[in-house]
């Protein structure tokens, strides 16, 4: 049947399955044609999101004509099969898998976590086993504690979905078949790093055996109310649930068939603002600071609704709105635009995930986004895709899927990026004026500049021919650079002229949803009032302003998506203080609740005008997305000018590049329990002799005029004169930073 | 004893023991003679002397048969439904429950709250425990779900209190560890049933 594979992809079939004539697409397996026709047939390691394992069997079916039985999930349907998903000798044969399933399964069901959406019980009771007749000689098997993840081997069922998830999700690869028969077991090859990704494999497994340690036997999956809602951490806005008892959140968990959640998204559920009441002394002082304030000044954790009152009270008071990384991706985007003539960029996460090269710029992203990862490691394990990292500093945990590194110096993003669009562009048909732009840059200078090889980027674009679908990554070190405005232009000419899929993923929270519905200032002014940000009088959902406001998981409303779709939020916690539109009331708007501005959202950015209520946030049966609505692309005039490309800022001695560690985001995420991680400035080896640093010796610098206090480390699988520092740990004043990521260090030594 | 000569319904073949109450009266005649005879026969002081009896017997025997409730309690039914009880394992004297949450997803009155967790020797530990009694119906639904017979109803029928709720917690519950001796097990419903030997299948073993 294979052969057909290559030759008729995509040419309309139909199928007959039990009776029923389906009509789809050549190229999609028997079961996925089954699930789009609503029938059913039963699978136990069947997972959507992976390529199929065909580790269960049980997904035989019966095609007419063939002899014996074939596994769905695997064979593509050829056009006029006529498949039969069920007889007695199809059903005995899962009744036979199932028993071998039960094969010394232990009877633990009571203090299981898994029971009640348990996979093997479910079949169990639906293939009527009622008694085992057979079994093997039981093993030695122990728990296994791995960090967020606990392991029961003696549950496991071998259905391999959480390798699967691990290897081409998640990228980790920490776990691993341990083959040998009944005696096969999974192990952990990185248990040291304690990957909090691992919860995206735990999250697949259909039976009790890996679970999240944090969750294990604390409540039954009945107990909890589940509140769907969308991660408020990085821009990805991930589909999740909140699963609520007694006003506590005990776990997140999502649609894992087909959609996946990082380790901060998984892992980073449990701050709010509790016990707070309405301190009407606090907000009588709000409402007149608001009155008073020249500029208002807010961190990107804040949903598109608030945003939208935000912008309401500037056309009300005439208060400038500052939200800094909002501010640059605004910016950005904005020049962007002027080259495609759209107002968003083009690219989707799926079809990243269906690239077959992918070239990252300016963002380290594994620890920027790791659902962006997620996808481009999608990419190369599926479709084995080239993927060029272009950045200051080496990733050792891309290492995996990156096939390029190409290293440019830190502030010569511009360079890079010209060199980027003079490469990629030579075949590619250009306006005049843009091609003698292009021919105008002075390569060897640049090249030198930046030092990026030519070779570097001729082997690039020498793998790049012959092949389709290519992506562009673009991340926050290019936003916030002096020369962002020329850098958008730049690599906007991919996406114009060499059909890239381009994503800009948005800094940080809604920063996107912002940089579309506010009129943002660049600088602040007068007397301040700080949204989840430090200022004169300020607003804190961290608790420790002037009047307390909601943390995420404790306010309705909608996020913008890195998949430029707007999704909604909802309250999963309890909380009695004033929210941002008691205010907005006090000033003289009129809202009944923060969601009535849903509708209200600007329509001349792409939003709709649908009712908060009727927004829908669901998978269908085959994975289709219906959560919210995408954005509207809306046009935008274009203009083609561009700047000569300006001299390189050196810069010599030891850098730091603001960066937080993978499963940290926000102050938010910072005050989570189970994501502890140290916040320390890691350098390498070779940094520390450039500084003449010492392990473990405390320092002071200032950024942006924030003053951090850090600890130095050295991290020996890091290579070069840049170290990480992050600000996660730095509470409300992180949405201060405003400047390039990377930056010169001038420190003060404060002693060990 | 089986059940047979319990559903044995022809009378007559069973080991029963007839009582000769000899024959009614039918006519009036006969009814007068009886009434005449019981008149006569000082029957009246055969039941005063039944009570005098008994009287001497509790006063000067010391055979009263007076409760004297409270100080005094009458066994009840191991059936009855009174105030839980949580029992303990006889040989490690560890209480049986596994936390598994039935008992308050059964509750029909909402009156069971239960809190576990993931104990160091990773089993799950019971880690918080109420019963509300001021809401508890005393249906035995909890005892009867029950996997391990570990809630049940105990004997401890008097529920007054000063306040509408009452709540026990677990350690109230279980028997104390020095008198795990004379914990009694429970035979209402959901207990073992008494053929229940004769119901048990082995295990396959194929070694």
């Amino acid at each position: 049947m294979s052969i057909h594979n290559s030759i008729n992809k995509g040419k309309a079939i139909t199928v007959t399955i039990d009776g029923k004539k389906c009509k789809s697409t050549f190229g999609k397996t028997i079961l996925e044609i089954a699930r789009e026709n609503d029938i059913y047939v039963p699978t136990m390691c069947y997972l959507t999101k992976v390529q199929p394992i065909g580790s269960c069997r049980m997904c035989v079916v019966e095609v007419e004509g063939v002899e014996g039985m074939i596994l769905s999930c695997q064979e593509k349907a050829t056009d006029g099969a006529v498949i039969n998903t069920n007889n007695d000798m199809i059903q005995q044969e899962r009744q036979n898998i199932m028993k071998l399933y039960n094969v010394n399964h232990p009877l633990e069901c009571g203090v299981c976590d898994k029971s009640g959406e348990c996979d093997l019980q479910n079949k169990t009771m639906e293939f009527g086993l009622e008694e085992q007749a057979f079994t093997a000689r039981d093993q030695y098997r122990p728990v296994e504690n791995w960090g967020h993840v606990s392991y029961d081997p003696a549950l496991c069922i071998m259905c391999e979905k959480c390798v699967r998830v691990s290897t081409e999700i998640t990228g980790d690869e920490a776990l691993k078949v341990k083959f040998g028969g009944y005696g096969s077991t999974i192990i952990n090859t990185k248990q040291e790093k304690n990957y909090a990704s691992l919860g995206e494999a735990a999250a697949v497994c259909p039976v009790g055996a890996l679970v999240n340690t944090d969750f294990k036997y604390t409540s039954n999956a009945w107990e909890l109310s589940k509140i769907p809602s969308a991660c408020p951490h990085c821009g990805g806005g991930c589909q999740m649930t909140y699963e609520v008892k007694n006003n506590r959140i005990y776990r997140v968990t999502n649609a894992f068939e087909f959609s996946s959640l990082c380790g901060a998204g998984r892992y980073g559920f449990d701050y709010a603002n509790e016990n707070v009441s309405k301190d009407e002394k606090a907000f009588n002082e709000a409402v007149a600071a608001f009155k008073n304030a020249q500029s208002i000044i807010f961190s990107s954790q804040i949903s598109n609704e608030e945003a939208l009152i935000l912008q309401k009270i500037k056309e009300q008071t005439g208060a400038k709105l500052v939200s800094y990384e909002a501010r640059a991706y605004q910016k950005f985007m904005e020049a962007y635009s002027t080259i495609t003539g759209k107002s968003l960029y083009g690219g989707t996460l799926k079809a990243l995930s269906e690239s077959k090269a992918v070239i990252m710029m300016g963002t380290r992203i594994n620890d920027d986004s790791p659902i962006v990862k997620y996808h481009i490691n999608m990419a190369s394990k599926w479709h084995r895709a080239r993927v060029a990292y272009m950045h200051p500093l080496e990733d050792n945990e891309i290492q995996n899927i990156v096939t390029q590194f190409i290293k440019y110096e830190a502030g010569s993003e511009e360079g890079a990026a010209a060199l980027l669009a003079e490469a990629l562009l030579k075949e590619a048909e250009l306006p005049k004026s843009i091609r003698a732009f292009l021919d105008d840059l002075d390569i060897g200078n640049l090249s030198a500049e930046s030092n990026i090889g030519e070779e570097e980027l001729e082997t690039l674009r020498r793998s790049l021919i012959k092949k389709t679908g290519f992506s562009l990554v673009v991340g926050s070190d290019l936003y916030a650079h002096p020369r962002a405005v020329q850098i958008a232009k730049l690599l906007a000419l991919l996406e114009q002229y060499a059909g890239f899929n381009v994503i800009c993923v948005p800094p940080a929270g809604n920063a996107m949803g912002i940089s579309l519905i506010c009129d943002l200032d660049d600088e602040a002014e007068g007397k301040t009032v700080g949204y989840n940000a430090p200022a004169d009088f300020t607003l804190s959902a961290l608790g420790d302003g002037d009047l307390d406001m909601p943390a995420m998981n404790q306010q309705e409303g909608t996020l913008t998506t890195i998949d430029k779709r707007v999704v909604p939020m909802n309250v999963a916690l309890p909380y009695g203080g004033y929210i941002l539109n008691d205010i907005a009331n006090a000033l003289g708007l009129n809202a009944k609740y923060t969601i009535d501005y849903t509708k209200a959202l600007p329509q001349g950015k792409g939003f709709q005008a649908v009712e908060f209520d009727s927004l829908p946030d669901y998978f269908d049966s085959v994975g289709n997305e219906y959560r919210g609505y995408l954005l509207k692309n809306v046009k935008v005039s274009v203009k083609r000018a561009f700047d000569d490309i300006a001299e390189i800022e050196g810069f010599d001695g030891a850098v730091i590049y603001n960066c937080n560690p993978t499963e940290q985001f926000s102050a938010f995420t910072a005050k989570s329990k189970l994501l502890e991680e140290e916040a320390v400035l890691l350098g390498s080896q070779q940094f520390a002799t450039a500084t003449k640093l010492q392990d473990g010796e405390n320092i002071t610098y200032v950024l942006d005029g924030v003053k951090f206090n850090r600890v130095f480390k050295i991290d020996t699988s890091m290579k070069g004169t840049i170290a990480l520092n992050p600000t996660f740990d730095m509470g409300l004043s992180g949405a201060l930073l405003s400047s390039y990521r990377l930056s010169r260090l001038d420190f003060e030594r404060a002693g060990k | 004893m089986g059940l047979e000569q319990f559903k044995n319904r022809n009378v007559g073949t069973q080991n029963y023991k007839m009582l000769d109450l000899g024959e009614t009266p039918t006519s009036g005649m006969d009814k007068f003679k009886q009434v005449v005879q019981r008149t006569f026969k000082v029957e009246l002081f055969i039941g005063l002397w039944v009570t005098l009896r008994e009287m001497i017997n509790a006063l000067l025997r010391g055979q009263m048969h007076t409760v004297k409730y409270p100080f005094e309690k009458l066994p009840i039914s191991p059936r009855y439904r009174a105030i839980h009880d949580m029992l303990r394992l006889l040989e490690s004297g560890h209480y049986r429950c596994i936390g598994c949450g039935l008992c308050e997803k059964i509750c029909i009155s909402n009156c069971i709250t239960m809190n576990t967790r993931y104990d160091e020797n990773q089993r799950k530990e019971v880690s918080e425990y109420t019963i509300n009694f001021g809401r508890c119906i005393f249906c035995g639904y909890c005892a009867e779900v029950c996997p391990e017979l570990a809630i049940v109803h105990g004997p401890r029928y008097e529920t007054a209190s000063e306040q509408r709720a009452s709540f026990s917690l677990f350690e109230d519950m279980l028997t104390p560890i020095d008198q795990l001796n004379l914990q009694k097990e429970y035979d209402g419903f959901g207990a073992v049933t008494p053929n229940a030997d004769d119901n048990i299948k082995q295990t396959p073993l194929a070694y």
